[in-house]
């Protein structure tokens, strides 16, 4: 029953998005890349600025993320699982576009790995709230990520984007966590 | 007394036609109406006088009536009383014209001022770092860059006086109502692009109170990061931050904002007293601001228009307008850019012939003129008392 729910392919989504290797997204990003203040133009506007001091800033933090290649408005993100949830052991790559007015107007923030959540829909989109009308300027990418890893261990059933998965969740929470882990280990692993 | 005057002035109105011919003889008559027509040929001789009523209250100095009758009454206390009296008037004077100097040779501190200013709204992180200026004070103006580098706490201090819009050290900091406190033109964009609340906890921010700068936490951050604020200040000034004004910003290289920053912080840093003196406030409202991305050329004069005279942290030389006519004629000749730069020359030509009136516009310039002119009519008098003015 569960395996017929499984996806045929293994990366549903865009190319080389479960690629490890993929552009310095793992953890410390800053080496493999050439500087970010070379690669636009002659300057860097205040949002560039203000992203180059997340980047600078988030090498400390246990999430990870960094510019996919030269484009510093484009990133790659990894979560891992959280502990205690059936996310364990997976880890998520997710795609980050900042917009060109950045700190005013939130990220898009995307899941490259399928993930079966009932906030989380089967483009990759994430409802949280703040990335839509939630967002602040004073929020950081490195906020942004912790909030995605809370809502992955404590799914929000009431606001759903998959209503058959909070359905689930809320009957039937061990066949939920079943299916969780499972997608876990096929798809995030 | 009055009895007394009327007895003495009899005596006095015959000598006063004599007064030349006795001149070497009597002191008093040495002034009269010779030497007054001098005075007035020269035209100084009523600031002399002014000064002379301010500091020494009984000289007898015979150019008014109401000067006459005063002395009349001084000298018509006897020979002894009048002699005693001159003699430490006499004494007194020289002392009593250097406090005067002195007083106004003191530096006005509007820094004080700003500090009474300060909110009652101050967090308590804001006391704490007041407290580490007065140490770093304390500790002498010549270490302060090495006390700045050395405090224990600056990690702590640089995250709690950074923006958490732009992640850089507060530059013009503005406190929200709610007591959360961003750059200015931050906290401006996040009302305009995101609603007028507070970016950090949602509280709704008023718009008047959202516009001002804390100026107490604004001379606090730079006090601590000297560095950072000067580059800031010169990346928002130079050119080159011209795309940072793609989100419809006023263009803050307009030096009159500038200037009244300069007048607000200028003791606490001590790098901005110079600042707005020049002819650069002049030139900058000449200059096409409206087309800051334009040509470099634009970009070049609209930088050169910064230029402060004796300020050591601004590197940039003055390059006068003529120079600047060869660079900007090669790249686009404009009309109406012409017609600016060719004001702008009329006008450095206008403001090196007098400089007197530009500086004047400041309000330190009309203390330091006030001051200069005092000083002279000082030395005047004493001039005049040197030359045998009788006392």
């Amino acid at each position: 029953m569960s395996s017929s729910s499984f996806p045929t392919s293994r990366f549903p989504f865009a190319a080389g998005a479960g690629a490890p290797g993929g552009g310095g997204g793992g953890g410390g990003g800053g080496s493999s890349v050439r500087p970010w203040g070379s690669s636009g133009g002659t300057s860097v506007s205040s949002s560039g600025k203000r992203i180059q001091k997340e980047l600078l800033d988030l090498n400390a933090s246990d999430c990870s993320a960094g510019p996919k290649g030269d484009n510093l408005y484009h990133w790659l993100s990894t979560i891992i699982g959280p502990q205690g949830s059936p996310y364990e052991g997976g880890i998520f790559f997710l795609d980050i576009v900042f917009p060109p007015d950045y700190p005013f107007k939130p990220p898009m923030v995307t899941f490259k790995t399928r993930i079966y959540h009932c906030n989380v829909d089967s483009a990759g989109k994430v409802h949280l709230d703040i990335l839509k009308d939630g967002w602040s300027p004073a929020f950081t990418i490195s906020k942004v990520l912790l909030a995605i890893k809370d809502i992955i261990g404590n799914p929000d059933p009431y606001t759903p984007l998959v209503m058959s998965i909070s359905r689930q969740y809320l009957t039937d929470r061990t066949k939920h966590d079943e299916i969780a882990a499972e997608w876990t280990m096929r798809f995030a692993r | 007394m009055a009895s007394r005057d009327a007895a003495d002035s009899p005596r006095y109105v015959p000598r006063r036609p004599g007064a030349a011919a006795a001149a070497p003889k009597d002191g008093a008559g040495l002034l009269s109406p010779r030497f007054r027509s001098a005075a007035a040929l020269a035209g100084w001789d009523e600031e002399s006088v002014l000064l002379a009523a301010l500091v020494v209250e009984d000289t007898p100095v015979r150019e008014s009536r109401r000067k006459r009758r005063a002395s009349t009454s001084s000298s018509a206390g006897g020979s002894a009383g009048s002699s005693t009296r001159k003699r430490r008037s006499r004494r007194q004077s020289p002392g009593k014209i250097p406090p005067v100097v002195l007083a106004l040779d003191d530096d006005d501190k509007p820094d004080a001022a700003s500090d009474g200013k300060s909110e009652l709204k101050d967090t308590k992180e804001e006391e704490e770092k007041d407290v580490l200026v007065g140490e770093k004070e304390a500790s002498g103006s010549g270490e302060k860059a090495a006390a700045t580098g050395n405090l224990p706490c600056m990690d702590q201090l640089r995250e709690e006086l950074s923006c958490a819009i732009c992640l850089e050290i507060c530059f013009e900091p503005s406190t929200t109502p709610c007591g959360h406190s961003f750059c200015m033109e931050c906290l401006k964009h996040a009302a305009t692009k995101c609603g007028k609340r507070c970016p950090k906890c949602r509280q709704l921010i008023s718009n008047s109170r959202s516009c001002t700068i804390n100026t107490v936490l604004w001379n606090t951050i730079q006090l601590l990061f000297p560095s950072e604020v000067e580059a800031r200040r010169t990346s928002i000034e130079s050119p080159s931050s011209c795309n940072e004004d793609m989100n419809h910003s006023p263009p803050r290289s307009n030096n009159f904002s500038q200037g009244g920053h300069g007048m607000r912080t200028r003791n606490s840093n001590g790098s901005f007293i110079a600042e707005g003196r020049t002819r650069s406030s002049y030139r900058t409202f000449i200059t096409p601001a409206s087309t800051p991305s334009s040509n470099t050329s634009g970009n070049f004069i609209s930088t050169h228009g910064s230029t402060r005279s004796s300020n050591s942290s601004n590197r940039r030389t003055f390059v006068p307008a003529s120079q600047l006519v060869n660079t900007r004629s090669a790249v686009r000749s404009d009309q109406s850019e012409d017609a600016a730069l060719a004001y702008r020359l009329q006008q450095e030509e206008f403001m090196n012939a007098f400089e007197e009136p530009e500086q004047e516009r400041q309000p330190r310039n009309t203390v330091s003129t006030a001051r200069d002119n005092l000083r002279a009519m000082a030395s005047r008098a004493i001039r005049l008392r040197a030359r045998g003015w009788p006392i």
